[in-house]
């Protein structure tokens, strides 16, 4: 009850400043949402996550707030804030189990995309330990490959000066792969190419307005691919290749 | 021989009699072996007259009915030389209907008069067995001599309750033969035999005819389901009447049809209720409680009491998961009779511990349908404890382990929350493309294209003296001219005429690569000509070197020494200026 409380009290102050929430109100809320969690108080670690999140995120949160509403029994929330979680850090272990847990209860079975081992393993290595790694590692490998460059440059020797060029040539390759990788991780994060249907039941039609034809029924959180958007309808894909329209207000992007 | 001894006693018995009978006591009594009966039972009335051979009147016997008899008999007893003789007479009665029945007096007339029995009075109470009942009565009126009627202990029941049938062969032939009963088949039902021995025959009365009546077959019934069950009449083929003179005649016996209702149980059953209906008790034994390490321990779940025993399945029971464990055999010493099932059901459990350490049973419990008080009760046994202590790590303890078993999830649930930071980030807030990303990815370029630039510059200058010369000349010059203003502070006219010719003479041939003799006035004034004034600034170099020179020599100075120094200082910077690169 006292952690309710506290942790009303801490939302309506958030909600009052949240476009201005500091870090360490940030912190003072997780970690009052764990406590609750910790004591079985779902809900609760629900709303002050949730606080959080319009703010500042994360994996962790993600995967956090993903458990809170499993525990509520809303699976197809659980399944956005896994996918939300993946987005941000691809092939995480503990964020594959648990969606694999909560997927087992969606009613729609889709054909997934790429094998278990190699798909975890390389989204791993294409989603890094956190969104900037890729960038980061690219600021490093820039900084390596000029170094090398006026390394070639001011070596007397004829093989260490060989050596170096090569080198050199080597970073630059690894700089323009992680360009590109940060690129697409970029790319990725900034659009939301995905949603999960949130209505129990939605009828899929062939074009946006009531009363077409039904292509194809959805079911609460099934994952499906984003085309484009026109007035309150929007366009999904199934990875089968079918494609219809929704209304916007069925599904949460991820 | 055998004759011969037969008329030696006949002979002294009619001796005895004979000298005896006057000098004895004459008693004339009845006797009953019992004087209660159930209805139906049989009972025995004994006249004895002794020392008397008078004929006595048989004695009322109303509403009771002779089953045998009478029979005679006599025996004479010599006693410490005193013989006394008797004759009885035995009936053999039965009563049909409970009540008080009155065996009369029997008279008899000897010389001293006329002596009487004692009456006797007869209790009959209601029978036990079914005496007369509607089936008996159903199965004389199909055949009267040969019949069998299906008794059940209940005709509605629980299901699962135990029900006893009783098969009777009801008989008015001199003999029967082949009571090889099968009995019928019956759906609904589970059934057990229940051992009756060698068939016993009793008499018993029918509407007034007496039959020859055995159990031929006992089973318990235990219905499986609700609702009206049915027992199908059945026939049976017998032999009858066959004896040394006659081959029998084949009779069929039939029997009646029983109608059973069984009950469901209420409903509410709890989780662990199994099927026990009855009265049970529930313990749980181990052989031993402290062991070591792989020893085997013989865990036993008894079940005991009057039950559908053999129906019961073993309850379940959560072993802590460290134990291994096989499944159970059982072991049952269950007694079937007509009183139903008894006896302990005991599910045997061998229990090895793989590891030391204190090992707790939890309670079992198992649910049964208690039929005294028609509701559901709870069994529970106490909790088991069992300490494991080290194995020996002997030689002996390399005995070859289980293969080791796979961990076989029982449950699935999501994993925990993480916990600790989180790593928060503001949303929407990347690395890529922000500008400290931009800067920090063109820094190292731009700095190697300095760097680059630099590089070049000092290479080519490397390579060509002369130029290396020219760019130095400035450096140089400063230097000699630092020696002038020494010597021109120390007031050292020569020395700093030296120096200052030095440091200006110097640069002008460093800085047109010309060597120290070649500069001269002429060849400065054809070099220092691109530039503004600079015939001027030309006339300027060759009066001070002039001045230099003669001021080494003679002690003359049309100026003074520190304006001479200013203007060698401001005269190199000019040309540098004017001649760079």
């Amino acid at each position: 009850m006292r952690i309710t409380l506290a942790i009303a009290f801490a939302t309506i102050v958030a909600g009052i400043s949240s476009s201005a929430m500091s870090r360490v109100e940030a912190d003072s809320l997780v970690a009052s949402g764990l406590r609750a969690y910790a004591a079985g108080d779902h809900a609760a670690a629900q709303v002050a996550l949730d606080s959080v999140a319009h703010v500042f995120n994360s994996a962790a949160l993600q995967f956090d707030l993903g458990n809170c509403w499993f525990k509520l029994g809303d699976v197809s929330r659980a399944i956005l804030h896994y996918e939300r979680g993946l987005l941000l850090q691809p092939g995480d272990a503990d964020l594959l189990a648990n969606l694999a847990l909560a997927n087992d209860q969606v009613k729609d079975r889709l054909a997934s995309d790429g094998g278990p081992v190699l798909g975890a393993t390389w989204a791993r290595f294409r989603g890094g330990d956190d969104p900037d790694q890729w960038s980061r590692r690219a600021l490093f490998a820039s900084l390596l490959f000029f170094a090398l460059l006026c390394a070639a440059m001011l070596i007397k020797g004829r093989t260490p000066r060989r050596a170096s060029w090569i080198l050199a040539s080597g970073a630059f390759i690894a700089l323009l792969i992680c360009i590109g990788f940060a690129s697409m991780r970029h790319d990725e994060l900034i659009r939301s190419e995905h949603a999960i249907i949130m209505e129990p039941k939605v009828e899929v039609r062939s074009e946006p307005r009531t009363g077409t034809k039904v292509l194809f029924v959805l079911h609460k959180g099934t994952k499906v691919a984003v085309d484009q958007d026109a007035e309150g309808w929007t366009e999904v894909r199934l990875p089968s290749g079918i494609v219809g329209w929704m209304p916007t207000g069925s599904l949460e992007r991820i | 021989m055998e004759p011969l001894k037969r008329s030696i006693t006949s002979l002294a018995f009619a001796l005895i009699v004979a000298l005896g009978a006057s000098a004895q006591e004459i008693s004339f009594t009845a006797a009953v072996d019992r004087n209660t009966i159930a209805a139906g039972d049989q009972f025995r009335l004994t006249i004895t007259l002794t020392n008397a051979q008078e004929p006595y009147s048989t004695p009322s016997m109303v509403g009771l009915v002779v089953m045998q008899g009478p029979h005679e008999s006599s025996s004479v007893n010599i006693m410490n030389g005193r013989m006394s003789s008797s004759v009885s007479r035995i009936w053999i009665l039965t009563a049909t209907q409970p009540g008080k029945y009155t065996i009369g007096p029997a008279r008899v007339k000897v010389a001293k008069g006329v002596i009487e029995t004692d009456p006797i009075t007869i209790e009959v109470t209601k029978g036990n067995a079914p005496p007369s009942d509607a089936s008996a009565a159903q199965g004389q009126h199909k055949d009267p001599n040969l019949f069998i009627t299906v008794t059940l202990s209940k005709s509605k029941a629980y299901v699962g309750e135990q029900i006893l049938a009783t098969y009777y062969l009801y008989n008015r032939y001199a003999s029967v033969e082949d009571a090889n009963f099968q009995p019928p088949k019956l759906t609904g039902f589970w059934t057990e035999e229940i051992d009756v021995g060698g068939t016993r025959w009793e008499e018993r009365v029918v509407n007034g005819l007496a039959y020859r009546v055995g159990i031929i077959k006992q089973q318990l019934l235990i219905p499986q389901r609700s609702g009206k069950l049915r027992i199908e009449p059945m026939a049976l083929t017998c032999l009858v009447n066959r004896s040394f003179f006659n081959r029998g005649t084949s009779v069929e016996a039939s029997s009646n049809a029983a109608e059973f209702t069984a009950t469901p149980l209420p409903a509410g059953a709890p989780a662990n209720f199994n099927g026990a209906v009855g009265e049970l008790q529930l313990q749980v034994l181990a052989d031993r409680t402290k062991v070591k390490e792989n020893e085997a321990i013989e865990v036993e779940l008894r079940i005991s009491g009057r039950s559908n025993l053999k129906l019961i399945d073993a309850p379940r029971i959560d072993f802590p998961s460290d134990l291994e464990t096989y499944e159970p055999k059982s072991i049952d010493k269950i007694n079937v009779s007509s009183a139903g099932m008894s006896g302990t059901r005991g599910f045997q459990y061998t229990v090895i511990p793989r590891n030391e350490g204190r090992f707790e049973l939890d309670p079992i419990t198992m649910s049964y349908f208690d039929l005294r008080s028609g509701s559901y009760k709870e069994l529970r046994t106490e909790p088991l404890v069992i300490e494991v202590s080290p194995g020996d790590s002997g030689p002996s303890a390399s005995i070859s382990r289980p293969s080791r078993t796979d961990v076989v999830p029982l449950e699935h649930d999501i994993r925990y929350i993480h916990t600790g930071d989180l790593e928060l980030r503001p949303t929407g807030h990347f690395l890529f493309g922000s500008w400290p990303w931009v800067a920090g990815m063109s820094a190292p370029g731009v700095a190697f294209l300095l760097f680059a630039l630099v590089h070049r510059r000092r290479q080519r200058l490397l390579g060509d003296p002369e130029a290396l010369r020219k760019l130095r000349a400035e450096r140089t010059a400063k230097q000699r001219l630092r020696e002038a203003e020494s010597a021109l502070q120390q007031g050292s006219s020569a020395q700093f005429h030296t120096a200052l010719s030095k440091a200006l003479h110097g640069y002008l041939a460093d800085k047109f690569g010309l060597g120290v003799a070649e500069v001269t006035a002429a060849d400065l004034r054809t070099r220092i000509t691109d530039h503004e004034g600079s015939e001027e600034l030309a006339e300027s170099c060759a009066r001070i070197l002039a001045t230099c020179d003669m001021a080494r020599f003679a002690p003359v100075e049309d100026k003074p020494r520190k304006d001479m120094y200013d203007e060698a200082a401001s005269l190199i910077q000019r040309l540098e200026r004017d001649h760079r690169s």
